[in-house]
């Protein structure tokens, strides 16, 4: 009896390390294990072996019966992996091919440069504000303190549509729009961003260009808090490494003015080409609002004071690009501005 | 303004290198642009004085001449004959380089040994009108043997200034040198004369009369004769090139050397071509005319304030002088102008005639009035010691509203309030003392009269400004000193004390924003285009006549043709940014342009009407570079669809196309959008004969926008539709109509019909071929009917669907058919 056991767990043996598909396999199970399946009739002849040894039988063949089924098991799953593997290998894709390219725009990189500036003073409490392009020379000029004929017309030269109508040369007369429309409320706090004219065209100058002008106007605000704002902002848009340097200058409407510099971006002040060895670039005009503008403006100086500063947005873009002609900027060269970052 | 450096120190103490001199004075708002150094002349090249002068022997166009170089006599070959014992002479020793290089060595010429060099002017580098051609003369006194550059001002360094409007009181070197001060607390030493009057007295010769006191405030003049014109000492010729300024001769010269030296303008007149001698500061007569000292001649009107003699205008006041009184070899007798005009009108006739001189740059900023008679003493000084001459007794000082020495109150509390920081008294008072400011102490009210008060009064100043800082005219002028000498870089650093503010932007920027972030990922490019166009462009737009975009606002004074008038839409912009592009093989270009347009508003007086547009302008294929799918040109649809995306993302859902025939656009493929009932803009295929025109190979097509009917209609508030409770009903049905009838009116009369229960209509298909009779299509639509509050049951379907079959039957002739 045990040598038939042994046979058979040979046989059984054989035929599943032969077999090769899992048709063949259930064939196997149902030769051995089904209900006519010579395991299974092996279990059935328990009564003609003797009484004594049919514990020990009765042991054998359930032990063989479990290891035949661990192996039919076991080798199922080895072939059911094969066959998978087989059928996965068809549907193998270069996946080194290009994706399916998705057609995004770009923002104008003077509009990313003009929203990062507002989005910085936006963050500190600053309005923004805005005015007309074409304007009376009473806002572009006469309001900031530059009657007719005054010298510092000349450091800005005019479009003019009539005598009392151009193109406004800075974004300051929001300043004055600004303040009288609010005026007297406290603080006045905002930023004009903008487009500004000059009758200039060169690398450096372009006949149309972008501002944004800045303007603080309550009780107690000092030339102090002009340099703390603009080293703020400095860090902000050119690296927390950023120092400012303010250079004492001259706009009508603003005393004390100030020219102010930031360290170069390219050399960190050790001094280069573009900041001509100097290690200052310079990126914006300010200064404390003149006693007269604020005047004009609806607002008492002995109460009250304020900074105004403004800046070249076009400045700022071709310093973070490296662009060395401003007149790019207008060409939209569609390869240039797919580039940009 | 250039400033020779040891010129500058002739008047004040300098105690920097010209180098840390311009970095303090650029720090204290004087900037200076650039100090200019020159090679310094080598020190072998001394002043020789000549003992002899003998033919050589061996040729007869060479001279021997014997010079002292000092230490020794030397025998040197020279070809030029301006020369003559006695003189002091240039001298290259050997071993010398010049300044172009050449380095002097002994050398035999025709037999003689020659030790060294004797130089012209131009040897040396120096650009003088004179001694062109011959050895330069020296007119100076020294031993020979002396180095040159310890006697000629030559080569020194020089500071170009870059002054800002306000401080013309730099535009002379005193002016510097005051400034310079401020900084060092040094003494200013005033440049000296010394005038001996002689003969008749000046009233007997002339007659000065100012007829417009507000244009001439002061006019001061001195009579001078039996002077000799020629050319200036060198060392005032070196000075005045160092200046950047041209030597002429003695006369002319002078009146630059006291402007450069004291900002004061000045001129000269031909006495005797004066008719009686006179002097009137007057308005020009309409219709009178000069020609003035450039050869030009000249109308003049009312505007113009003229120097004139009893008959005529002689010359035009503070610009330029006259040609007839020009002072020229056979001048005899001068007439020496030193005057104050106002500077708007110096400015304005300056700029009238297109003259900007040295004197009218100085006029239009102001010329310190006191400094007229200084002005005058040192320059008849100077011209007797150049020229010679007599100064006839007595000066005519016509002065009508003498200057008043203006007194401002200043309070250090105020000081410390602008510049937010405690400056301190005793520095206040420093700095003003060191402007040359006399600093007075007004009763101090809160330290004297109470001890009970704050001390926060501080202490109060009434200031007397000197008259050539006449920029100096309020209490913030003074503040604003104190800070620049005080340096910027001493200010602390604070930032704003207040209440909060909403910085966040306006609904309407916040529209535009999003609006930008749409056609971004929708695949446009921004653009930005100049605000101006060529009025060229709207003939070529073909609008018509009546079009409010024709009547574009023009500039007085436009840079170009080109860019004369401002833009009143934005398509020309972007198709001039699209035929650059096309013309650089960009072919596939998706563009948009968010900006103003400027419509005029009726009347000129009135500033115009600014629209914010959006344009947008697409052309190329899509999509592209797909190596799965094949790309299709960018057609119409393709942006009507960008446009249906922008609209629903800003929250914009009662809007409509109408099909219409417009300007710029494909007769029958353009069309109008409304939202809300209101004109929006329009989209289309540009026009074929505008295509044809800039010839485009491409299709093109352009959609422009009114922004200000999107920010009434837009909204970005968030909304939330509740999920639904019970189930939808979907039906696909398709109608067989003419070609004619506009699937957007089918779509509306479907929506019609479907009333509340038809929650969605999507057209799914177009279909044309067969089954379908000629000059018809088939529409097929996916239906959605859901009913908030019960499952629907398919007869009602059915009977809103017979309704629209009627209704369509009706209306259109449609055929539902069978799918």
């Amino acid at each position: 009896m045990h040598e038939n056991i042994e046979k058979l767990q040979i046989k059984f043996r054989e035929a599943i390390e032969n077999t090769g598909d899992l048709s063949q396999l259930e064939n196997i199970r149902i030769q051995y294990l089904g209900k006519k399946g010579e395991i299974t009739l092996l279990m059935r002849s328990m009564n003609q072996v003797p009484v004594d040894q049919r514990p020990i039988f009765g042991k054998r063949v359930n032990e063989l019966k479990k290891l035949a089924e661990e192996m039919l098991e076991h080798k199922k799953s080895q072939l059911h992996s094969v066959h998978s593997e087989k059928r996965w290998e068809k549907e193998r894709l270069d996946v080194t091919l290009p994706g399916r390219p998705f057609e995004i725009g770009k923002k104008h990189p003077l509009t990313m440069v003009l929203e990062e500036i507002e989005e910085i003073f936006t963050c500190m409490g600053f309005k923004i504000a805005e005015g007309p392009d074409v304007e009376l020379d009473y806002y572009n000029f006469e309001a900031l303190n530059m009657p007719k004929e005054h010298p510092a017309r000349d450091m800005q030269d005019s479009f003019y549509i009539n005598p009392e109508i151009l193109l406004r040369t800075h974004t300051s007369p929001v300043q004055i729009r600004t303040m009288q429309a609010q005026a007297p409320e406290l603080p006045v706090r905002i930023i004009a961003p903008g487009k500004a004219y000059r009758r200039d065209d060169d690398v450096t100058h372009s006949p149309m260009f972008h501002q944004v002008e800045g303007l603080v106007v309550d009780k107690g605000i000092s030339l102090a808090d002009l340099k703390g704002t603009l080293l703020l902002f400095a860090q902000e848009m050119f690296g927390k490494e950023r120092e400012i340097r303010l250079r004492p200058s001259f706009f009508p409407f603003t005393e004390p003015s100030a020219e102010v510099d930031i360290s170069c971006i390219i050399c960190d002040g050790k001094g280069c080409r573009i900041c001509g060895e100097t290690g200052w670039l310079e990126i914006l005009g300010s200064g404390m609002v003149h006693p007269k503008v604020l005047e004009i403006s609806g607002y008492n100086p002995e109460e009250v004071t304020g900074y105004a500063f403004g800046m070249g947005v076009e400045r700022i873009a071709m310093l973070k690009y490296g662009i060395d002609d401003i007149r790019l900027f207008y060409i939209n060269d569609l390869r240039m501005l797919r580039n940009v970052k | 303004m250039k400033v020779p450096f040891n010129w500058l120190r002739e008047y004040v103490e300098i105690p920097y290198s010209p180098e840390e001199l311009a970095e303090r004075l650029t720090m204290s708002g004087i900037e200076v642009g650039a100090v200019n150094r020159f090679a310094p002349l080598d020190d072998n090249i001394v002043a020789a004085k000549i003992e002899n002068v003998s033919l050589h022997p061996g040729s007869e166009k060479l001279q021997i001449v014997e010079v002292n170089a000092g230490s020794r006599l030397l025998k040197i070959v020279c070809g030029a004959w301006n020369i003559k014992k006695g003189d002091l002479v240039p001298f290259a020793l050997p071993g010398a380089v010049l300044p172009g290089g050449q380095e002097i060595q002994a050398a035999e010429v025709k037999g003689i040994l020659s030790p060294g060099m004797l130089c012209s002017a131009g040897e040396l580098g120096l650009d003088l009108v004179q001694n062109e051609d011959g050895i330069l003369v020296i007119d100076e006194v020294c031993k020979p043997g002396t180095r040159l550059t310890d006697i000629l001002f030559i080569n020194e360094p020089v500071l170009e200034l870059e002054l800002t409007p306000n401080r013309s009181d730099c535009l002379g070197l005193l002016g510097v040198a005051y400034e310079v001060a401020a900084h060092t607390g040094g003494r200013i030493i005033l440049p000296s004369f010394e005038v001996e009057e002689k003969g008749r007295d000046i009233h007997e010769l002339t007659e000065v009369s100012i007829l417009e006191p507000d244009l001439c405030y002061r006019y001061t003049a001195r009579v001078m004769e039996g002077f000799r014109i020629a050319p200036s000492p060198l060392n005032m010729q070196l000075r005045l090139l160092s200046a950047g300024v041209r030597s002429i001769y003695n006369l002319v010269d002078v009146t630059n050397y006291v402007m450069w030296e004291t900002g004061f303008p000045m001129h000269a007149f031909d006495y005797d071509k004066l008719e009686k001698g006179k002097i009137r500061v007057r308005r020009a007569q309409p219709g009178e005319k000069i020609v003035t000292l450039d050869g030009l001649s000249r109308n003049l009107d009312s505007e113009i304030l003229v120097i004139a003699d009893d008959r005529v205008p002689v010359g035009l006041a503070g610009v330029m002088g006259g040609e007839y009184t020009e002072i020229t070899g056979e001048t005899t007798r001068l007439l020496l102008e030193a005057a104050c005009f106002n500077p708007m009108n110096i400015r304005m006739t300056a700029r009238r005639m297109n003259l900007p001189s040295e004197a009218s740059q100085r006029y239009e900023k102001g010329v310190d009035p006191e400094g007229a008679v200084f002005a005058q003493n040192r320059a008849v000084h100077l011209i007797q010691q150049t020229a010679g001459g007599e100064i006839c007794r007595g000066m005519i000082d016509n002065y009508p509203k003498p200057y008043l020495v203006p007194r401002i109150t200043l309070r250090s509390k105020k000081v410390d309030e602008v510049l937010g920081f405690s400056v301190g008294e005793g520095e206040i008072e420093g700095i003003l003392d060191r402007l040359h400011l006399k600093v007075q102490p007004v009763s101090d009210i809160a330290t004297s009269s109470s001890c009970c008060r704050e001390k926060s009064q501080g202490a109060v100043y009434s200031i007397e400004v000197p008259s050539f800082r006449g920029d100096i005219k309020e209490e913030i002028d003074l503040i604003e000193e104190i800070a620049r000498i005080k340096g910027f870089d001493n200010i602390p650093v604070t930032l704003p004390v207040g209440v909060i503010t909403a910085g966040r932007p306006s609904e309407e920027r916040r529209v535009m924003d999003r609006a930008k972030d749409i056609l971004v990922s929708c695949g446009l490019q921004e653009i930005i285009t100049l605000s101006f166009m060529s009025p060229r462009f709207l003939d070529e737009l073909n609008l018509p006549s009546e079009d409010l975009r024709r009547s574009a606002i023009k500039l007085q004074n436009p840079l170009s043709e080109e860019q004369s008038v401002l833009r009143t839409t934005l398509i020309p912009g972007a198709l001039q940014v699209m035929q650059y592009n096309f013309n650089r093989q960009t072919e596939h270009q998706l563009l948009f342009e968010i900006g103003k347009v400027f419509l005029p508003d009726g009347e000129n007086e009135k500033l115009p009407l600014e629209k914010v547009m959006a344009c947008l302008a697409l052309s190329g294929s899509t999509p592209q570079n797909d190596w799965q799918k094949p790309s299709s040109p960018i057609d119409y649809y393709y942006l009507k669809g960008i446009l249906e995306t922008l609209l629903n993302s800003l929250g914009i859902d009662n809007y409509r196309w109408i099909p219409e025939q417009l300007p710029l656009l494909h007769p029958v493929r353009g069309a109008k959008l409304i939202v809300d009932g209101k004109e929006a803009g329009f989209l289309g295929a540009i026009h074929p004969a505008l295509q044809e025109k800039l010839q485009f190979r491409q299709d093109v097509y352009l959609a422009e926008l009114d922004l200000r009917v999107f920010f009434g209609s837009a909204s970005l508030l968030p909304s939330f539709m509740p999920l639904p409770r019970f189930p939808s009903v979907f039906r696909d049905v398709a109608f067989t109509v003419s070609e004619e009838v506009s699937a957007g009116d089918i779509m509306q009369d479907i929506r019609e019909c479907g009333g509340p229960l038809l929650e969605d209509i999507k057209l799914f298909d177009v279909y044309k071929g067969k089954q379908i009779p000629e000059g018809s299509l088939s529409l097929a639509f996916a239906l959605t009917f859901r009913h908030s509050e019960r499952t629907l049951k398919d007869e009602e379907i059915d009977k809103i669907q017979d309704a629209m079959e009627t209704i369509l039957h009706q209306k259109y002739k449609a055929v539902l058919r069978k799918l």
